[in-house]
């Protein structure tokens, strides 16, 4: 198969995977944990645990609060401290679980065993209600909860499903890791997943700067020998993991403004994804494990991590087990350095999403003086999805409601791409994404007003 | 050549004549009639087009106030009283009396009550700012100091103090348009009666946290502990959300609150200094 990308924009950054010869090492337990009661996309879940209340490892301590939202259970087994409101990693108040650590018990449904379970369950709803139950959540970025997105509604039919491998962002290698250590699983997850479609085709596309892990997920597909699976190699460009430049780089289909990828029959699902469903499925294992990476740009490779976390450890216990905060470090990120969060509070502990903490030094991380934009049309060309960032950035300013809808400022995907090849540097991405949420905010209105 | 000189001038004359005439007929036809009262209206307005009255601007607001059945529900905030009365008597209405407003920063979070625990390096714009994040204090409720609302106000009474790194309130530029309030992304910014002699007593806080965590962010921070509540004579002061509230109509200004605050959130401004207690009281009951 030759290799695909997708049609327009996207740029070239500096790869930085540093960390992508770093096995993948299992952290130690800390002595207390704080569970986040929004670790996903859309409404928070309900503790229904109280201080005192005895736990173990699986056992539900957050239930879903409406039809978007996720299932949180506990990553140790301890006692619940306190239910309180905590600061996340952006420095906001957030419902946390607190569990002093007593040893290491976990929920006897839970099959701990190595084994590999390749039988594949047949029954659907069984199936996406495993996965609810487990709370899984999709890793690729946005923590969308996976049973909603497996489940489409009436009348939309998938088929094709995508399993993400490209891992596009500078720096992180958690997916890469686990691609090359645990291909078997993912493919069984992957393969769960199309069954739950309906037998759809499915597609595991992977970028070429990742040899080892395409070798290794090829050998584990034929070892499986799963038909109607294929692995696609994609030629290396960000945002390619993007789930509309997923769908245009290996399907040649363009999702419409405003719809949703299975609209044109696909759904996107990232490779750590498939194995939380692998493990949810065959394993009864809850999503409270997720691989995250220690990296940075000034980082000896001797610091360099991907660490198999739990959900809850604060973010300062991982970073003193790794080495310690180097002294160079200007800015800590969580994710990837183009669409990642800084993170104001490392008192705060890992969710299901947490992907990295990546140190930046002053040089890479300083904001340089913003210029004057000079038409050069760079963040046009580099915008995966044709927009034209300079004009919704001076519609912005200029306050033009109607003119952003009209510049289509809604379909930004806050990749970043315009202010990465701004000479100028121009804060593009910061005011487009206030443009983006107007402008949304406007629909939303305009659509409720319309009812 | 005498001849094409006039020639010209007397067809060019004509056909200027021709044409003024259309267009007088034109408009004469066509005429939009409009209440000669919005003109005189908009004429008695200040013209700022500031929008704090919730129209468009002056024109619009003007229509609006000529096709109401009666003033009730239009006041211009930047005008005031005077203005107010102007138009009532072009459109022959009443119009209510209202006690003139102000803008008033509820927080007191500046660099040296709370310590910086980050460094924000983006976007100069609170809207930004606090679309990333809690903002570069531990407070997450506080002023994020980029200066939304001195943009946005349109008569020049906002400023950043460069020493507190907090937005002041120039008082006698200040038209209580409101711009500011929608400006602030965390709302900080509130229309409050301005008071007899410009004399108030405010909560300078917005912390919902806890007091625990309050007082860790801010030593200025309202602590929620409820002891102004208990102390006041009129019934003003609410605590909700670990937050004390001043109700401004309620608040007979007798600084019984300020003085109990242990931590001085509570601010009264514009009082005379080392004035004795007694023609305070007649102040208050003057009001």
């Amino acid at each position: 198969m030759s290799k695909h990308t997708f049609s327009i924009g996207g740029i070239h950054p500096q790869d930085a995977k540093f960390s992508r010869g770093c096995a993948t090492e299992v952290l130690p337990l800390p002595p207390v944990v704080y569970v986040s009661m929004a670790q996903h996309l859309g409404a928070p879940a309900v503790p229904c645990v109280a201080p005192g209340d005895k736990v173990k490892v699986g056992t539900v301590i957050g239930e879903p609060a409406g039809f978007i939202s996720a299932y949180v259970h506990s990553p140790v087994s301890g006692t619940v401290k306190t239910v309180a409101p905590r600061k996340d990693i952006l420095g906001n108040n957030v419902m946390h679980v607190e569990i002093t650590v007593e040893g290491d018990e976990w929920e006897e449904t839970i099959d701990r065993t190595p084994d590999i379970i390749t039988e594949i369950p047949t029954d659907r709803n069984a199936v996406l209600d495993k996965i609810k139950m487990a709370g899984v959540v999709g890793l690729g970025g946005a923590t969308f909860p996976a049973h909603v997105k497996l489940n489409p509604a009436p009348g939309s039919k998938a088929d094709c499903i995508l399993i993400n491998g490209s891992e596009c962002e500078p720096y992180l290698t958690s997916d890469n890791r686990i691609m090359i250590e645990r291909p078997s699983e993912i493919i069984i997850g992957a393969a769960i997943m199309q069954m739950v479609l309906g037998g759809c085709r499915c597609v595991i596309a992977i970028e070429d700067n990742k040899p080892e892990a395409i070798a290794s997920m090829k050998a584990a597909l034929a070892d499986l020998g799963y038909k109607n699976m294929e692995i696609a190699v994609l030629k290396k460009k960000y945002p390619q993991g993007g789930e509309k430049q997923l769908i245009d780089a290996v399907l040649k289909r363009q999702v419409r403004s405003g719809a949703l990828p299975i609209s044109v029959g696909a759904v996107v699902q990232n490779v750590a994804t498939a194995l939380a469903v692998y493990e949810a499925v065959q394993k009864n294992k809850p999503l409270i494990t997720n691989t995250m990476t220690i990296t940075g740009d000034l980082l000896p490779v001797s610091g360099q991590h991907n660490y198999l976390f739990r959900i809850g450890m604060p973010l300062s216990f991982i970073a003193e087990q790794a080495g310690g905060v180097p002294e160079y470090a200007a800015k800590i990120v969580s994710g990837g350095p183009m669409m990642g969060k800084a993170v104001a509070n490392l008192d705060a502990s890992a969710v299901k999403g947490t992907a990295s903490l990546l140190y930046l030094s002053k040089e890479a991380t300083k904001r340089k003086e913003e210029g004057h934009c000079i038409r050069c049309a760079k963040c046009a060309d580099s915008c995966p999805m044709g927009l034209e960032p300079f004009l919704i950035n001076r519609l912005y300013k200029a306050g033009d409601l109607a003119g952003m809808e009209k510049a289509s400022a809604q379909d930004c995907i806050e990749c970043g791409c315009c202010q990465y090849s701004c000479p100028a540097n121009i804060p593009l991405v910061d005011n487009l994404r206030m443009a983006k949420g107007q402008v949304m905010a406007e629909i939303k209105n305009r659509r409720n007003n319309g009812k | 050549m005498t001849g094409i000189f006039l020639w010209t001038v007397g067809i060019l004359a004509g056909l200027g004549f021709i044409l003024a005439l259309v267009l007088f007929l034109i408009a004469k036809k066509f005429k939009v009639e409009e209440d000669p009262r919005i003109d005189l209206v908009e004429k008695a307005l200040p013209g700022a087009n500031c929008g704090g009255c919730g129209f468009a601007g002056c024109h619009a607001f003007a229509d609006a106030a000529v096709k109401a059945p009666n003033l009730d529900n239009n006041f211009c905030p930047v005008g005031g009283n005077d203005v107010m009365k102007k138009v009532a008597e072009i459109l022959g209405y009443e119009v209510k009396q209202q006690t003139p407003k102000v803008a008033v920063l509820r927080c007191n979070g500046s660099c040296e009550n709370r310590p910086r625990i980050n460094e924000y390096d983006g976007v100069k714009s609170c809207r930004v700012k606090a679309a990333l994040y809690a903002g570069d204090t531990l407070c997450p409720y506080g002023c994020l100091g980029c200066g939304d609302c001195v943009a946005a106000c349109a008569f020049g009474a906002l400023s950043l103090n460069p020493e507190t790194g907090l937005p002041e309130v120039d008082e006698s530029k200040c038209t209580a348009c409101g711009a500011c309030t929608k400006a602030c992304p965390k709302g900080l910014i509130e229309l409050r009666n301005k008071g007899p002699r410009s004399m108030r007593v405010y909560v300078c806080c917005s912390n919902k946290d806890k007091g625990m965590f309050t007082r860790k962010a801010c030593k200025a921070g309202c602590i929620g502990c409820g002891k102004c509540a208990k102390v006041c004579p009129h019934g003003a002061i609410t605590v909700e959300n670990n937050l004390a509230y001043i109700d401004y109509t309620k608040c007979k200004l007798c600084k019984k609150c300020v003085a109990e605050c242990p931590i001085g959130a509570i601010h009264a401004v514009n009082f005379p200094v080392l004035k004795p207690k007694t023609e305070e009281k007649k102040e208050a009951s003057n009001e």
